[in-house]
C-alpha cells in the first residue's frame, strides 16, 4: 500500500529529506511552521486560521493587547479577538522512539521525521499558546515533559526531542494507558508512531484517552519502502528491534506482505475512524504541513 | 558393458561442469536490510534458508547431469556384446589335422597339448577351436565355457589335407576380434606348412604361441607313381635316420598283383619298377609303415587311360625334335608329383584334318607356329579354346599376329612382329607374383629376371591381363579369356630363338605352370592332390569318377599331397618370424564390431532425451528458486 501521492499543493512545501538536512531541530521546526502559515494566509483554506477565530466587543476589562486596532480604524468600534484569548488546551505529544522507527531508506528517518513533526507541533502550539508537553516512549517511557504553556517551555521540548534515540522494542499500548491513567484534565494528546504493534492493544489504549475526555491525533508513520516493499532479490531482512533475521525472496512475498501492511493500516483507519479518533497516514516522503493541517483540523473540532 | 564409440567426448563433461561451479562458488551472497517491519513479513511465506540451499543443490546437480549427458550423448555409448567380446582376452586353440599328424599316438599327443592350452589360458578368457590342415574350419566358437572346447578338441580327427598354417592363424586371428589375446598354434611345425614366400599379418594386441608336437621319428612314403610304358614306378620316401627296407604292394584294379622290397636310406627316395602285367585300368602301390603317418603310404594311378594329359604342339612341320625341342623336353621332365605330359607335334596343315572330337583330350594346346594354319584349323582351334580348352602362343618368329587374333577373335588380340631386327636385350618381370603362374616360384620367381630376350613382338589385346613385362615396359606375357577357356600369349619363341630361356632352370617350371594354368579352365589331368580336387570329387585319397565338360566319363586319382611327407621342420622361433604384427588390423576390426553394435543400439538418442527432461526440471526449479 502506498502513501497518498503528493498533491500540487503538497509540493509547495519543504520535502521532508531537505528539512531533515536543516540545522536545528528548532530551525526545521520553525522553517516549517512558518512556512505552513505563511502558506496559510495565502490559501482559500479560511476555516483553518489560527489567529483569528472570531470578533468580540471590548468589555472594559478586557486586555488592551487584544484589541485588533485594524478593526478599530475600520469601525471604530473596540473589538478583541476570541481565539488568542480563550486559548486553553493541554497537548501531549507521545513521540514513539522504539527500535523500529529507526528505519529509514530514503534520506530521513522515520525517528527524524516524527521528531520534526512533534518538534513542529510544539512550535505550532507553543505559538498559540497552548500547553505543550512531551512523552517519549518504546516499551515503556523513557523520558516525560508534562504540559506547559511557560517560556522556555518549548526551547526544554526540542532540548529533549534532540536528546532522544531510537531503540527498544515497540510496546504502545503500555505508556497510553499509564498516560491516560494520569491525565487529570481533558487535552489533545497526538500519538507518532509507526503503529508496528499489537493493532488490538493500541486501539484500546487510544480508546482510553476518549474515555478520559481528550482528543487523540495519531500521525501513522511509514517508510515508503514499508509501504510499497520495493526489494527486488532475494534479501535477508534484520529486525530493527529484535535483531531476528529471515530471508525472503521479494518476488514471492511481496503480495502478501502488502496485504498485510494494507489490512494494518485499514484496521487503524477504519477502527480509530470510528471511534471518533482522527488517524493521518503519512509516509516520510510527505511534506511535515499535511501533518500540521491534520493537526489544526482536529483542534478546532477540539474548542 | 558400457563402451564409447568416441570417448574423448566425455573429456566435454569434466570441463562443462567447471563454470557452473565457479559460478556458484563466485555467487554473491544476498544483502542484508535492517527492516522494522519484519514481524509483518514473517506473516508472508517466507522461504527458510536451508530449504533454499537444497534448491540450489539441486540446481546444480540438474544442470551438471544435463551436460554431463550431453558429453555422453556426443560420445555415442553403447553396451559391447558378443562371444568374443570384453575386458576379457581370447584364447584360440588352432589345432593341426593334417596328415602328417597321423602316425601313431601323434595325433593324441597333439590334442592333449591343445587340452593343456586350454586349461593354460587366462582365467576369465574366452576360448575357442579351429582345425586346420589346407583349410581352416572353426569347430569350436570362442566362449567362457572351456569343457565345450576341450570337447571340440576331443571331437577333431587327422584328414587327408596337408598342412597350410596360413588358413589356421587367419581363421584364428579373425575369432579373436581384434582382442586382445593369444592363438595357440599345436603343430608339428612342418617348414612345407609355409609356402615359399608366406607372409602372415596378425594385430598388435595377439600373441602367437606354438606347442610343438614333435619331430616324425620315422616315415615311409610312397610319393610319386606313374606308368612307364609296362610297368609302373613307384616312388617311396624314407624320412627316418636309418636305413629301411621298404616292403612295397601293388594292386591292379583293385586287385593285388605283386609285392616288392627295396631298402631306402635315410632322408633318401628311392624309384621302384614293379611290371604290369594285362592293361589294368587303375594301380596303386602301398608300403608296410606300422610306426609312420599313414595316410602317405599307398598312392593311386589311372593307368589305362593315359595317365598324362596329352599337350599338343602345333609348329612348322609338326616335328618336335626340330620345331619344339626345348618346350617337349620341358613338358616331358619328370618331377616328383608333377604332372607328365604326353606331347603329340603337328604341323598347322595337318590340324586341318583332325576333329573336334580328336582335339577335345588335349589338356591344352601350344602354338610356335602359325604356318599353314588356315581357316579350317583355326576354326577348330578357336571352337577348342572356346568350348574351355587353353592355348599357349609363343609369338616367336613363326607366328603370324594376324592369324593369333582370327583365332582369338574374342579377345581382339594384337601380335605384332617387331620392325626393327636389330638384337635389343632386355629381361622379363611378373607384374604379379601372387599370379597361378608365378605363385609356385614364390620367392625364386625373382630369377625369370636372369632370362635375355633379345627380340620380343608386341603384344595387346583388349580385356587381357599383363601378367609380365619385359624391362623396355612392352607386355611380355598377356592373359586372355577366350570363350571358356584360357589363352596365354608370349611376346617371344620358346625355342632358343629371340631368347635364351630354355637354357634357364625356371623354364620349366615355368612351362609347366603355364600349361596347367590353361589346362585348368577344362580339367584333364588324371591325378589331383587333395587340396586340388576339383568340385565333384571327394577329397580322399583313391580312384574317383568325374566327368569333363564334353559329359563324358573319365578317372582321375586322388592322392595326398607328397610335399606334406616332407618331414623337414622348422623351430617355433622360426614360424614366429614368419608372423609380421599388423598394429591397426585388430583395433579397427573392433573398431568396425563397436560401430556396429552402436548403430544397433542409438543409446546416444535416450540421452538426449533425459538431457532435455532435466532442462526441463531445471526450468521449474530455477524458476521457484530465482
Amino acid at each position: 500500500m502506498a502513501g497518498p501521492a503528493p498533491t500540487p499543493r503538497e509540493r509547495q512545501f519543504l520535502d521532508p529529506a531537505v528539512v531533515a538536512r536543516l540545522g536545528t531541530l528548532e530551525l526545521k521546526a520553525r522553517t516549517i511552521v512558518e512556512g505552513f502559515l505563511s502558506g496559510l494566509h495565502r490559501s482559500p483554506f479560511k476555516g483553518f486560521s489560527v489567529e483569528f477565530a472570531e470578533y468580540r466587543q471590548y468589555i472594559p476589562g478586557d486586555d488592551l493587547s487584544t484589541i485588533d486596532w485594524k478593526v478599530y480604524a475600520r469601525s471604530d468600534r473596540y473589538y478583541v479577538k476570541k481565539f488568542e484569548e480563550d486559548t486553553n488546551l493541554d497537548c501531549h505529544l507521545m513521540f514513539d522512539v522504539s527500535g523500529s522507527m529507526a528505519y529509514g531508506a530514503r534520506g530521513i528517518t522515520k525517528f527524524e521525521y516524527g521528531a520534526c513533526l512533534a518538534a513542529s507541533l510544539a512550535y505550532l502550539m507553543n505559538r498559540q499558546r497552548d500547553a505543550v508537553g512531551l512523552i517519549a516512549f518504546d516499551d515503556k517511557i523513557v523520558d516525560v515533559l508534562p504540559a506547559s504553556a511557560r517560556a522556555g517551555q518549548l526551547r526544554n521540548l526540542l532540548v529533549s526531542l534532540q536528546r532522544l534515540a531510537p531503540a527498544n522494542e515497540t510496546n504502545v499500548s503500555k505508556p497510553l494507558h499509564q498516560l491516560a491513567g494520569s491525565l487529570s484534565k481533558r487535552g489533545l494528546v497526538v500519538l507518532i508512531s509507526d503503529l508496528l504493534d499489537d493493532p488490538e492493544a493500541v486501539i484500546r489504549g487510544l480508546k482510553h484517552f476518549q474515555f478520559r475526555g481528550s482528543d487523540v491525533i495519531v500521525f501513522h508513520i511509514l517508510d515508503p519502502d514499508e509501504l510499497e516493499f520495493p526489494f527486488d532479490r532475494a534479501t535477508r531482512f534484520e529486525d530493527l528491534e529484535t535483531n531476528e533475521e529471515i530471508m525472503a525472496v521479494p518476488g514471492v512475498v511481496r503480495d502478501r506482505y502488502l496485504a498485510e501492511i494494507g489490512a494494518l493500516i485499514d484496521r487503524y483507519k477504519r477502527e480509530l475512524g470510528g471511534a471518533g479518533i482522527d488517524y493521518q497516514l503519512l509516509s516520510t516522503a510527505q511534506p511535515l504541513e499535511l501533518a500540521l493541517l491534520a493537526y489544526l483540523s482536529t483542534r478546532a473540532r477540539a474548542l | 558393458m558400457l563402451s564409447f564409440l568416441s570417448p574423448l567426448f566425455l573429456a566435454g563433461a569434466a570441463a562443462a561442469a567447471v563454470p557452473v561451479i565457479l559460478h556458484l562458488l563466485k555467487r554473491e551472497p544476498e544483502p542484508r536490510v535492517k527492516f522494522a517491519a519484519v514481524k509483518l513479513l514473517k506473516r508472508a511465506p517466507v522461504e527458510q534458508t536451508e530449504k533454499r540451499h537444497i534448491r540450489e543443490l539441486l540446481l546444480l546437480a540438474l544442470r551438471i547431469a544435463a551436460l554431463v549427458l550431453l558429453a555422453v550423448a556426443f560420445a555415442r555409448p553403447f553396451l559391447a556384446s558378443g562371444a568374443a567380446v570384453g575386458a576379457t582376452g581370447v584364447t584360440m586353440i588352432a589345432l593341426d589335422t593334417s596328415y602328417s599328424m597321423s602316425a601313431p599316438g601323434r595325433f593324441e599327443r597333439a590334442q592333449q597339448l591343445a587340452k593343456d592350452a586350454i586349461s593354460n589360458a587366462p582365467s576369465g578368457n574366452l576360448v575357442g577351436v579351429v582345425t586346420f590342415d589346407d583349410v581352416a574350419e572353426i569347430v569350436e566358437k570362442p566362449s567362457a565355457d572351456r569343457v565345450l572346447a576341450r570337447a571340440a578338441v576331443d571331437r577333431a580327427s587327422v584328414g587327408f589335407g596337408s598342412t597350410r598354417y596360413r588358413a589356421g592363424l587367419s581363421a584364428a586371428v579373425q575369432m579373436l576380434g581384434g582382442h586382445r589375446g593369444a592363438v595357440v598354434v599345436v603343430t608339428d611345425l612342418q617348414e612345407s606348412g609355409w609356402d615359399a614366400g608366406d607372409r602372415m599379418s596378425v594385430p598388435e594386441s595377439a600373441r602367437i604361441d606354438v606347442a610343438d608336437v614333435g619331430p616324425l621319428a620315422e616315415d615311409l612314403a610312397v610319393t610319386g607313381l606313374r606308368s612307364a610304358g609296362d610297368r609302373l614306378v613307384a616312388t617311396v620316401r624314407n624320412a627316418g635316420a636309418r636305413t629301411v627296407e621298404a616292403r612295397l604292394h601293388l594292386s591292379l584294379d583293385g586287385r593285388a598283383a605283386g609285392e616288392t622290397s627295396v631298402p631306402v636310406g635315410p632322408n633318401a627316395s628311392a624309384d621302384v619298377p614293379l611290371p604290369i602285367a594285362g592293361r589294368p585300368a587303375t594301380a596303386s602301390v602301398s608300403v608296410d609303415d606300422p610306426h609312420g603317418v599313414a595316410a602317405n603310404n599307398v598312392r593311386y594311378a589311372v593307368v589305362g587311360e593315359s595317365s598324362r594329359s596329352p599337350v599338343l604342339v602345333v609348329s612348322g612341320t609338326g616335328e618336335l625334335g626340330r620345331d619344339a625341342f626345348y618346350l617337349q623336353a620341358a613338358l616331358q621332365a619328370n618331377a616328383a608329383g608333377a604332372t607328365t605330359y604326353d606331347v603329340v607335334g603337328v604341323s598347322g596343315s595337318e590340324l586341318a584334318s583332325w576333329s573336334a572330337a580328336r582335339l577335345r583330350p588335349v589338356s591344352a594346346i601350344v602354338v610356335v607356329s602359325t604356318r599353314g594354319l588356315e581357316r579350317r584349323a583355326r576354326e577348330l582351334v578357336a571352337d577348342y579354346v572356346n568350348a574351355g580348352g587353353g592355348i599357349i602362343v609363343a609369338a616367336g618368329p613363326d607366328v603370324d599376329g594376324d592369324v593369333i587374333a582370327d583365332v582369338l577373335g574374342g579377345t581382339r588380340l594384337r601380335v605384332t612382329m617387331p620392325a626393327d631386327t636389330r638384337p635389343a636385350p632386355r629381361t622379363l618381370a611378373p607384374a604379379d607374383v601372387r599370379h597361378p603362374i608365378f605363385k609356385r616360384f614364390g620367392a625364386n620367381a625373382a630369377t625369370l629376371g636372369l632370362v635375355q630376350f633379345q627380340r620380343v613382338s608386341r603384344v595387346a589385346g583388349d580385356g587381357c591381363q599383363t601378367l609380365a613385362r619385359f624391362t623396355s615396359g612392352e607386355a611380355a606375357l598377356v592373359d586372355c579369356a577366350s570363350g571358356e577357356g584360357r589363352a596365354l600369349v608370349l611376346a617371344s619363341d620358346l625355342n632358343n630363338g629371340w631368347n635364351n630361356f630354355p637354357l634357364h632352370a625356371s623354364f620349366v617350371p615355368f612351362v609347366h605352370e603355364a600349361v596347367q594354368y590353361v589346362a585348368s579352365a577344362r580339367p584333364r589331368a588324371a591325378e589331383y592332390v587333395i587340396g586340388d580336387v576339383p568340385p565333384g570329387i571327394e577329397p580322399r585319397p583313391g580312384i574317383a569318377t568325374m566327368k569333363d565338360p564334353a559329359g563324358q566319363q573319365t578317372r582321375v586319382a586322388v592322392n595326398v599331397d607328397p610335399r606334406e611327407s616332407d618331414a623337414a621342420r622348422m623351430s617355433a622361433d622360426d614360424f614366429q618370424a614368419v608372423v609380421t604384427r599388423l598394429k591397426d588390423a585388430g583395433t579397427s576390426e573392433a573398431r568396425i564390431e563397436a560401430r556396429q553394435q552402436e548403430e544397433h543400439q542409438h543409446l546416444w538418442q535416450y540421452a538426449i532425451i533425459l538431457m532435455l527432461m532435466l532442462l526441463a526440471l531445471e526450468g521449474v526449479v530455477a524458476s521457484r528458486t530465482a
